[in-house]
């Protein structure tokens, strides 16, 4: 089992998902918290349109679609506030925006099925070094964030109005996060692909979420599921011979099912004691 | 330099003060509270005594006082409050623009209050509210709106629902654009740079309690009002200890802050507003979602405050019940102006 490591991009890719699984959950997290989800939506579509740009033009998918994210969230901030509307209805805007010019690329530019299909589904033995490195470098400005900002995240969570009142800079926060998950949805989709980016971003944090009593326990046991299932997917990957992005996926869903329904019973075994008293 | 006031002990001097005006006898209360001494058995000796002193003498408790120089009306104050009083001589009354101010009939707490605010001893900061126009979807929501209140008064603002009591809440936080007007929080003009810097100084308490389900223990809530800055985290939790017990909450810290009642959620934001310091505390409907318990004992809390600290209280509410317990004043606002 252990030869496996010994191919240089099959230890890149593994260490590049043990990282990525341990840190990314955290911007699950706060897209939770903030309730963003709409915006991870647009970024995911987004993924792919800089994915079917980059194929389109022949050039590398990875920066294309950093690049493009990152164009999007400007372009989506910059509207909401000329509009005076929220960002919410920008970013379905975009999302659907995204996708029709994204599907309009690949078929003006015949791309190859197969290369729209790697967008889809990602790879971790295609990372190289450079994106090993942009993974990292991403990964450390999440704990950097995370641990910098700890007390006015959990202020800006709690209620935006009191954090504001409490001098909390609640609007550098708020960006900070939507620029650090177009990262990390940007750079995802190259690991797991685009249709599976919730499976290490939002679901180990909605797992969390689900059992933990404090905001520290939620974002610990997120990144502790996160790098569970990255480890567990990787190999469970390697011994049903299925792609790494499904097995994680697969695993992820069965976790999330266990943890939901034990929190369902859980409860209403304390609701029928309530009643019984 | 002569020592204006004195304080002995069974002969023997405990305090002493050569200040001038009635400060003598704030930094004695100042004195007297952080060395948890009763006044009971002390005996004090000043220079010179109107109504005014007379009155924040009784308040401190003391039962034997002598002034060299006293008026009537302070003799007065003295015998109804059943003080021991001698002097050296006695005058109608003393020269000062002062001893116009006090009556003589009212209760010694109220004159303390007034006199601590012309002494400058509150922690309040001004407010100013100058022909506030705000728009909100194009209907003009508050409409020429002017309000002053002094450093650590505290004004009630009445008015039916929707008439924009909340509006203007949000206004003087700086959170809502103004169409026209200023508002001005002691040096800072709101929406400056400059007060970005230092809004910390507004506490907010609102109305609909935080409805969403992050998960938070009371005393994190409280350390919220920390949140904007930056200091070690020993500081933080002592803070925040000293907050919660001055709010009698702390053995609610470790509880979640969700399944506190209406009442305990008021007294946990007020501890957060006490651990940030606020120099103007806001309040919008805080008796909204409160039983009449938990209504007198934020009365009560609310009352505490303005003895010690005194900052600077604006409450918006419909309760008219609840406010006409409180002695400040009440405006109404209505068509967007206040009345």
């Amino acid at each position: 089992m252990l030869e496996l490591f010994s191919y240089e991009p099959v230890l890149r890719g593994f260490l590049v998902l043990l990282v990525a699984g341990f840190t990314f959950p955290i911007t699950g997290v706060y897209l939770l918290r903030l309730n963003l989800l709409p915006l991870r939506f647009m970024l995911m579509h987004g993924a792919l349109l800089g994915g079917a740009i980059a194929l389109a033009a022949n050039i590398n998918p990875f920066w294309t679609t950093i690049l493009v994210n990152l164009l999007l969230v400007w372009f989506m901030a910059q509207t909401a506030r000329s509009l005076k509307t929220d960002m919410g209805y920008v970013s379905i805007f975009i999302m659907v925006a995204s996708m029709g010019v994204a599907f309009a690329l690949i078929s003006l530019f015949n791309v190859q099925a197969k290369d729209t299909m790697s967008l889809l589904w990602g790879s971790i033995f295609a990372v190289d070094n450079w994106q090993s490195v942009a993974f990292i470098f991403i990964s450390l400005a999440i704990l950097a964030f995370h641990f910098i900002f700890y007390r006015q995240l959990k202020a800006v969570f709690f209620d935006t109005t009191i954090a504001y009142s409490s001098g909390v800079n609640e609007k550098l926060i708020y960006n900070t996060v939507v620029f650090l998950t177009a990262l990390t949805v940007a750079v995802a989709m190259k690991l797991i692909g685009a249709l599976l980016i919730d499976v290490v971003i939002i679901l180990p944090a909605l797992i969390a979420t689900l059992h933990s009593r404090s905001f520290k326990r939620v974002v610990l046991w997120a990144s502790l599921w996160g790098g569970m299932f990255s480890v567990s997917g990787f190999f469970a990957a390697y011994w049903l011979k299925v792609p790494t992005s499904s097995a994680i996926a697969i695993l992820a869903t069965l976790v999330f099912l266990v943890v939901y329904w034990q929190k369902k019973v859980s409860s209403k075994r304390g609701l029928s004691n309530v009643k019984r008293l | 330099m002569e020592k204006s006031l004195i304080v002995t002990a069974n002969g023997q001097e405990t305090f002493f003060s050569n200040s001038k005006w009635l400060y003598p006898l704030f930094e004695l209360e100042d004195f007297l509270k952080s060395n948890t001494i009763s006044a009971d058995n002390l005996f004090l000796t000043d220079k010179i005594a109107g109504k005014a002193a007379a009155f924040l003498i009784v308040r401190l408790g003391f039962k034997k006082v002598h002034i060299e120089l006293i008026s009537e009306g302070a003799l007065a104050v003295f015998s109804r409050f059943l003080v021991d009083v001698t002097f050296d001589s006695k005058v109608p009354k003393i020269q000062c623009a002062t001893e116009e101010l006090v009556k003589g009939n009212e209760s010694p707490d109220a004159v303390w209050q007034m006199l601590r605010r012309r002494a400058g001893r509150v922690s309040g900061l001004s407010l100013s509210v100058e022909s506030l126009g705000i728009a909100i979807d194009g209907v003009l929501v508050l409409d020429s709106l002017d309000l002053k209140v002094g450093k650590g008064d505290h004004v009630f603002i009445k008015g039916d629902n929707g008439a924009g009591k909340t509006t203007l809440l949000k206004a003087i936080l700086g959170i809502l654009p103004i169409s026209s007007g200023r508002i001005q929080i002691g040096d800072w003009q709101v929406g400056t740079s400059e007060w970005e810097r230092n809004r910390s100084v507004l506490g907010y308490v609102h109305q609909d309690m935080v409805k969403n389900n992050f998960p938070i223990s009371a005393s994190e809530v409280v350390e919220i009002g920390l949140a904007g800055k930056r200091m070690p985290s020993a500081e933080i939790q002592h803070r925040t200890e000293i907050a919660m017990r001055r709010t009698r909450c702390f053995h609610l810290a470790t509880r979640s802050y969700h399944e506190l009642s209406g009442g305990e959620k008021q007294r946990v934001n007020i501890a957060r507003c006490l651990c940030q310091e606020a120099k103007v505390l806001l309040l919008d409907e805080p008796t909204s979602f409160l039983d009449s318990k938990a209504k007198d004992e934020l009365f009560i809390l609310l009352n505490e405050l303005w003895a010690n600290e005194a900052p600077t209280i604006v409450v918006v509410s419909h309760d008219d019940q609840w406010i006409s317990l409180f002695s400040g004043k009440v405006f109404e606002l209505s068509n967007g102006k206040i009345c």
